[in-house]
């Protein structure tokens, strides 16, 4: 589903580079997770991987079902099924979390030729996966992530996943700020989202999520590689052993 | 008369036109000496540097009243106020003239409608009609005013239907027109009023003035929409005087006009009183929107809102100058104004100027003001849903601008204030 080879991503505002040649490859039903140390590169990874504007690709490519993903639009890739769970959520004031999430679906539906959802099915379709995730219908009336707690915005994002049926989730440190409560729920939610045509790649620091999520291949990061790839035990190794033996 | 700063051609028109008749003959004839004091204001006038009138007003604009328009074009215009569903009442003025026939008075006892045209006024009236403003053009508009509505609720009355003034400019002449209205609430008593401007394409003048005199325990929510022409001059001037424990909500919305210059002089007489004055400008083209406002905290123990969000797209120019007196007994003042601009074109642009003159020690009184783009952490994030760019762009200026009449009690005329920036926004996605 997603091919990356040799990617090298540098700041366009200033001279530096911070992913130096990253190769990662994803199959449809799999959960990748990319673990490493603070200021590696994860976060980078995943706005280039939705089109955040600020970085430059200088060499490499990434594939995305079989098309150039980074000739795409930010909105375009949306469509296409790339969605990125911010490890920020950005707070929208004056624009409620349920009209946000009606015009992204119905944009998303629009550019690729499908109908419209109407307002009853959409509510519908909206309750029902909010009430899982423990996400209120205050929470639904309130401005985008505006005043949600760290734990309520992290659930809005899994939400907004959950609605908009991606087929490529990149979760960009879902778990931080989580208490063990909040991270079950998250957790549960990812997992039901899991399916052989949809493919998950969670980055995070620490390997507690990882009891939740259970990967199927585990890569380590480190100043903007992938340095060491393996099975889910991996991950065990280096809770146990910290990140120390991979330091570029 | 001192008419020896009457030198453009457009003063000189007031000046030659001047031949005030009736019962109100002499108001008129001070208030127009006071203007003829100053003239038309210019740039070198400090509140009035960045809207210079004699450079503006740059042809004669004579005073006129009444129309020669057809019945299509005014109706057409009527037709264009966004209120249509909303106002249980609706007093329609026509090129500065009352229009009984287009008009529907309020169906009640409980507030008393007299037209300022009209040669008999009440004395409730005539007695707030004096002259003695320090504002050259709000003198200029009692000098000279045509009509406008007179209303009175009474004490204890809640009239929370809205009632529309509606002033259509069918823009036939190249003139000026001068409306006022007075507004009065009697003690306890509580009103919805909505005031709209439409006009239609060409070139003309309207001086509206707007009296608002809140009595005890009264309280008026008051909505103002300006869908002037896109070649006409708005200039507007709101004065209030609120009683003790009054209230005041307003909210003005301006999308139309060439240049627009709108005061408002809010003065607190008596204690334990709210003032929320709040308003939105969508602008674009060569749009100009000065709003100057004076809060007077003249007594103690009252408070004061003022937000003002400004939309400016392509070379619009907004100004937002925010005054605040709180006068030496005037402790236990609340006040603080804050304005925010949108730019959304390298040459749109905006000056904010607040001020404070604080005379008593024990109040909380602050301004704010910023001005930028769009947030581009916003737009990110709304495109990496899957929302384009144009859609994500008009998202986010129509919430901006909304927060300014998020506070409008009415949900109908809420509702209607959100239709009119989403038909603003849609014409700019149109080009
Ligand atoms: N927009 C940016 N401006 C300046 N530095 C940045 C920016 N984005 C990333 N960096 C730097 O790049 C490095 C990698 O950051 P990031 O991708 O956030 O790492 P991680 O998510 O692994 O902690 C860090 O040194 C960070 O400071
Ligand atoms: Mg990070």
């Amino acid at each position: 589903m997603l091919e990356i080879k040799n990617l090298h991503v540098s700041l366009e505002e200033e001279d530096k580079q911070i992913i130096k040649g990253l190769d990662l490859t994803i199959n449809a039903g799999e959960v990748n997770a990319i673990m490493g140390p603070n200021g590696s590169g994860k976060s980078t990874l995943s706005y280039v991987l939705a089109g955040r504007p600020g970085y430059e690709v200088t060499d490499g490519s990434i594939t995305y079902k079989g098309q150039d993903l980074l000739e795409m639009e930010i909105d375009e890739r949306a469509a296409a099924g790339v969605f990125l769970a911010f490890q920020y959520p950005i707070e929208i004031p004056g624009v409620a979390t349920m009209q946000f999430l009606k015009v992204a679906l119905n944009a998303q539906r629009k550019a690729r030729g499908e109908d419209e959802m109407t307002t009853p099915d959409f509510m519908r379709l909206v309750r029902g996966k909010a009430e899982q995730l423990n996400v209120t219908t205050d929470m639904l009336k309130r401005p985008v992530n505006v005043g949600f707690s760290g734990g309520e915005k992290k659930r809005a994002e899994i939400l907004q996943m959950a609605v908009l049926e991606p087929a490529l989730c990149v979760l960009d440190e879902t778990d931080s700020g989580l208490d063990i409560d909040a991270l079950r729920v998250v957790a549960e939610g990812v997992n039901a989202l899991r399916s052989p045509e949809r493919a998950m790649l969670v980055i995070t620091h620490y390997q507690r999520l990882l009891d939740y999520i259970v990967p199927d291949r585990v890569h380590v990061m480190s100043d903007g590689r992938i340095v060491k790839s393996g099975g889910k035990e991996l991950a065990l190794e280096l809770e146990k052993d910290g990140y120390a033996a991979f330091a570029a | 008369m001192t008419v020896s700063l009457m030198k453009t051609p457009a003063e000189t028109a007031y000046a030659d036109a001047f031949d005030p008749q009736g019962a109100l003959a002499d108001v008129r004839k001070s208030a127009f000496a006071q203007f003829a004091e100053t003239g038309l204001p210019h740039r070198r006038m400090e509140d009035w540097k960045w809207t210079d009138l004699r450079q503006l007003i740059s042809k004669a604009l004579p005073p006129a009243s009444g129309t020669s328009a057809s019945a299509e074009a005014i109706d057409d215009l009527i037709a264009a106020s966004p209120f249509g569903d909303v106002a249980r009442a609706r007093l329609v003025f026509v090129d500065g003239s009352y229009d009984p026939g287009r008009s529907s008075l309020p169906a009640t006892g409980d507030v008393e409608f007299a037209s300022l045209g009209s040669d008999d006024l009440p004395a409730w009236v005539s007695d707030k009609l004096v002259a003695g403003s320090t504002d050259p053009i709000a003198a200029l508009n009692l000098a000279y005013m045509s009509d406008g509505a007179a209303l009175r609720f009474k004490a204890g009355s809640g009239m929370d239907a809205p009632i529309e003034l509606l002033f259509v400019t069918t823009a036939e002449q190249a003139a000026t027109y001068t409306t006022r209205n007075v507004v009065v609430l009697d003690e306890g008593a509580s009103a919805t009023l909505i005031e709209t401007h439409v006009g239609g394409t060409g070139e003309y003048l309207h001086n509206a003035v707007t009296q608002l005199h809140v009595g005890d325990n009264a309280r008026l929510d008051r909505v103002k929409v300006q869908e002037e022409g896109l070649e006409a001059i708005h200039l507007s001037n709101l004065e209030v005087h609120l009683a003790q424990s009054a209230c005041l909500k307003d909210f003005t919305l301006t999308i139309g006009g060439r240049a627009t210059r709108q005061q408002g002089f809010i003065t607190f007489d008596g204690e334990h009183s709210e003032s929320y004055v709040s308003g939105a400008f969508l602008l674009t083209g060569k749009q100009h929107n000065d709003t100057r406002l004076v809060i007077d905290h003249a007594v103690p123990n009252c408070t004061s809102r003022e937000l003002f969000k400004c939309v400016m797209d392509q070379a619009a120019r907004g100004v937002f100058q925010g005054k605040a007196i709180v006068r030496r007994d005037a402790q236990k003042t609340d006040g603080n104004q804050s304005s925010h601009a949108l730019l959304l074109s390298v040459d749109a642009e905006f000056d904010a100027k607040p001020e404070l003159e604080i005379y008593a020690d024990d109040v909380i009184c602050g301004h704010g003001a910023t001005s930028g783009d769009l947030d581009e952490d916003q737009m990110f994030y709304l495109r990496a849903r899957g929302i384009t760019e144009t859609e994500a762009k008009s998202m986010l200026i129509g919430a901006f601008a909304a927060e300014a009449f998020d506070d409008v009690e009415s949900g109908a005329i809420r509702e209607v204030l959100g239709g009119l920036a989403e038909g603003w926004l849609a014409r700019r996605k149109a080009g």
